[in-house]
């Protein structure tokens, strides 16, 4: 072993042999990191929750639907309803600030589908690949539509859950050919279930087929306008300033006049998640500026503490000055327990957090959420004290005089 | 081994300079057991601290095995104390927490390369000061005598040419103080150099040579019992006081 190394497994087994003392140094510094961790759990579990919720509900999305206050849900092209195309959905994507995603939606009821003997009718979509996570649709298996796919109107398709157990009861409906209103298309993934959040529910989201557009525009559907534009946006706190963009752009675009009314409508979300966020945000912005001044706190203990046994142990010192210490030795010993207590107070502070956060989710207090962040944080934090607070004791301890030190009458 | 020539040292307490040592020459032999003795005051443990390595003189050279150390770095000097010189002290000096092997084992803490199996080391240590049965047991529960012995061990543990004692039997009652000084002797015998350090003539007197010391001056240089014709002639060679 190098002598570093020596140093530190006997700072180690001195700390097992003075378990009192390193208790007692690291309390502090467990407590504060027992507060941020906690802090971190139940923040990333909030956080977690609301985005949870933007999933399911869709909290992101602006939709943009054709036809003006008569809405209607399949216009056709001789009621006049025939206002949005894929142009005005690539202007948003060019134009509007605050938005990642786009993607055009036309979709038609009733497409015959078969495979083998087995036949079904369902409603089916045609959209850009970007659809499938404005929606958060995942897939149970295979893949997404792809930009190859629409340049090449490829006839592929996805298949909602309950269309693809109706046309293949036993799975392996992936690579199959199936036949959409007598075209063969080739089964590219199917949909996780998504199921009806109530028996009100008007829309089965299972009972789907999707293509891209191109392959819809051009040759399933035969037209070009479509039902819908839908976006995410980045930033929920501002999707109603952004949906007004998106309405101010289209009212140009469509060559609407004042006080004419709109051909289209935008229907966004209320702001809940900001609103979901704000108190917590709030509380844990508190909770780690305490978390903060504790681990301060802690780390003055262990400064406080060290100095105390600096001077109890100058003895101690000068002996191990004697058999061969160098002053940088000692700097070493001092440091090195230091970061040890630091780290140990750190780990039980951890846990401590964790569990107590825990405890409070379980009793129906909040959310956690437990990664490996916290732990990374209380390493960082337990490393950084360790080492500043315990600079200052080090260095003293290799100041003292080994000659003053060791002729002590005191036994 | 030891080669002092005029070795000064003062130290100063706001305006006050005390001068505790004035100008002191001698030498030791390798293989000699010196003892140097004086009242309180007179010097003896600050010469004991220069010859340690601890402390530095103001003036006056000081040669340990050939080599000059009166301003050696302290990385230098540190590795001196840990290879050369074996200290035993009258308070002891042991960690409390820790078992008489560990104490022992402290020094290969410090060495420069890496000291193999330190326990094994510590073992054969401890046999040798007859406590192979104690290796696991703390100061605490350890006698005077057996804590002095668990020091000499780790003093040992290093085989360093000179040990240097320092009022190593004060704490002890007459047996263990005897035990002592008969491990001292071996000690001796083996060819090591071991400079003790006492204010009591009966302790001063079980070595070959005796430097006595007063107010920072050595006062006297005594052959007690000529074991070896080294220790005349460096009895005979020596500088007289001045």
């Amino acid at each position: 072993m190098s002598r570093t190394q020596r140093t530190a497994q006997d700072v180690f087994v001195s700390l097992l042999a003075n378990r009192q003392r390193a208790f007692l140094m690291m309390l502090g510094l467990a407590v504060g990191v027992a507060v941020l961790s906690a802090v971190i759990v139940m923040g990333q579990g909030t956080r977690a929750r609301v985005m949870g919720l933007v999933r399911v509900h869709n909290l992101d999305m602006v939709m943009v639907r054709a036809g003006g206050d008569e809405q209607i849900f399949a216009p056709t092209a001789d009621r006049g309803l025939a206002s949005l195309f894929e142009a005005d959905a690539r202007a948003i994507e060019a134009e509007i600030p605050n938005i990642q995603l786009v993607s055009v939606v036309q979709n038609k009821r009733d497409i015959n589908l078969a495979f083998e003997d087995r036949a079904t009718t369902t409603r089916a979509f045609g959209v850009d690949p970007s659809w499938t996570d404005i929606r958060y649709r995942d897939l149970a298996e295979g893949e997404p539509l792809t930009s190859e796919d629409m340049a090449s109107m490829a006839r592929v398709a996805l298949l909602g859950f309950d269309v693809a157990r109706r046309l293949f009861p036993e799975g392996g409906a992936v690579g199959r050919t199936i036949r959409v209103e007598n075209d063969p298309y080739v089964v590219k993934g199917v949909f996780t279930e998504v199921g009806t959040a109530t028996a009100a529910d008007v829309e089965n989201f299972d009972d789907r087929l999707v293509v891209p557009f191109t392959t819809s525009s051009r040759r399933l559907f035969n037209r070009p306008y479509l039902e819908q534009i839908v976006m995410r946006v980045v930033d929920t706190g501002a999707i109603v300033e952004t949906s007004e963009r998106v309405r101010a752009l289209l009212r140009v675009r469509h060559n609407i006049g004042q006080g004419e009314p709109d051909d289209f409508f935008v229907r966004e979300p209320e702001d809940v998640v900001g609103a979901a966020l704000e108190t917590p945000r709030t509380m844990f912005a508190l909770m780690g500026g305490i978390s903060f001044v504790a681990l301060i706190a802690g780390g003055l203990v262990i400064m406080n503490l060290m100095l105390i046994a600096v001077a109890q142990r100058s003895r101690e010192i000068g002996l191990r000055r004697a058999l061969g210490a160098r002053a940088s030795d000692i700097t070493r010993q001092f440091l090195f327990e230091a970061l040890f207590v630091a780290l140990l107070g750190g780990l039980a502070g951890v846990v401590l957090g964790v569990a107590v956060a825990s405890g409070l989710a379980a009793a129906g207090i909040g959310n956690i959420q437990i990664t490996w962040v916290p732990f990374a944080a209380a390493l960082a934090a337990c490393t950084v004290i360790g080492l500043a607070f315990g600079v200052y004791p080090a260095r003293k301890a290799a100041r003292i005089d080994p000659a003053t030190t060791l002729r002590g009458r005191a036994a | 081994m030891i080669d002092v020539t005029e070795l000064s040292k003062s130290f100063r307490r706001g305006n006050l300079v005390t001068e505790v040592l004035k100008g002191v020459t001698f030498r030791v032999r390798s293989g000699e057991f010196v003892a140097i003795m004086g009242p309180s005051g007179s010097g003896k443990s600050t010469l004991l601290n220069i010859l340690g390595l601890l402390d530095r003189p103001d003036s006056g050279r000081y040669l340990l095995d050939g080599q000059d150390y009166s301003q050696a770095d302290d990385e230098a000097r540190s590795a001196a104390r840990n290879r050369k010189i074996g200290f035993v002290f009258q308070q002891f000096h042991l960690l409390d927490r820790a078992s008489a092997l560990r104490n022992v084992t402290l020094p290969l803490l410090y060495t420069d390369k890496d000291p193999g199996n330190g326990t094994a080391r510590a073992e054969r240590a401890l046999e040798a000061v007859g406590l192979s049965h104690r290796t696991r047991y703390l100061p605490s529960e350890l006698s005077g005598g057996e804590q002095q012995r668990v020091a000499i061990a780790r003093a040992l543990i290093n085989d360093p040419p000179l040990i240097l004692a320092d009022e190593a039997t004060g704490n002890l009652d007459e047996r263990s103080g005897a035990e002592i000084l008969d491990i001292f002797r071996r000690i001796v015998d083996e060819g090591r150099t071991l400079v003790l350090i006492t204010h009591d003539r009966e302790v001063a007197k079980r070595a070959d040579r005796i430097l006595s010391f007063g107010d920072g001056r050595m006062l006297g240089d005594e052959v007690i019992l000529p074991r070896a014709p080294g220790a005349i002639a460096a009895a005979t060679g020596a500088a007289p006081p001045a």
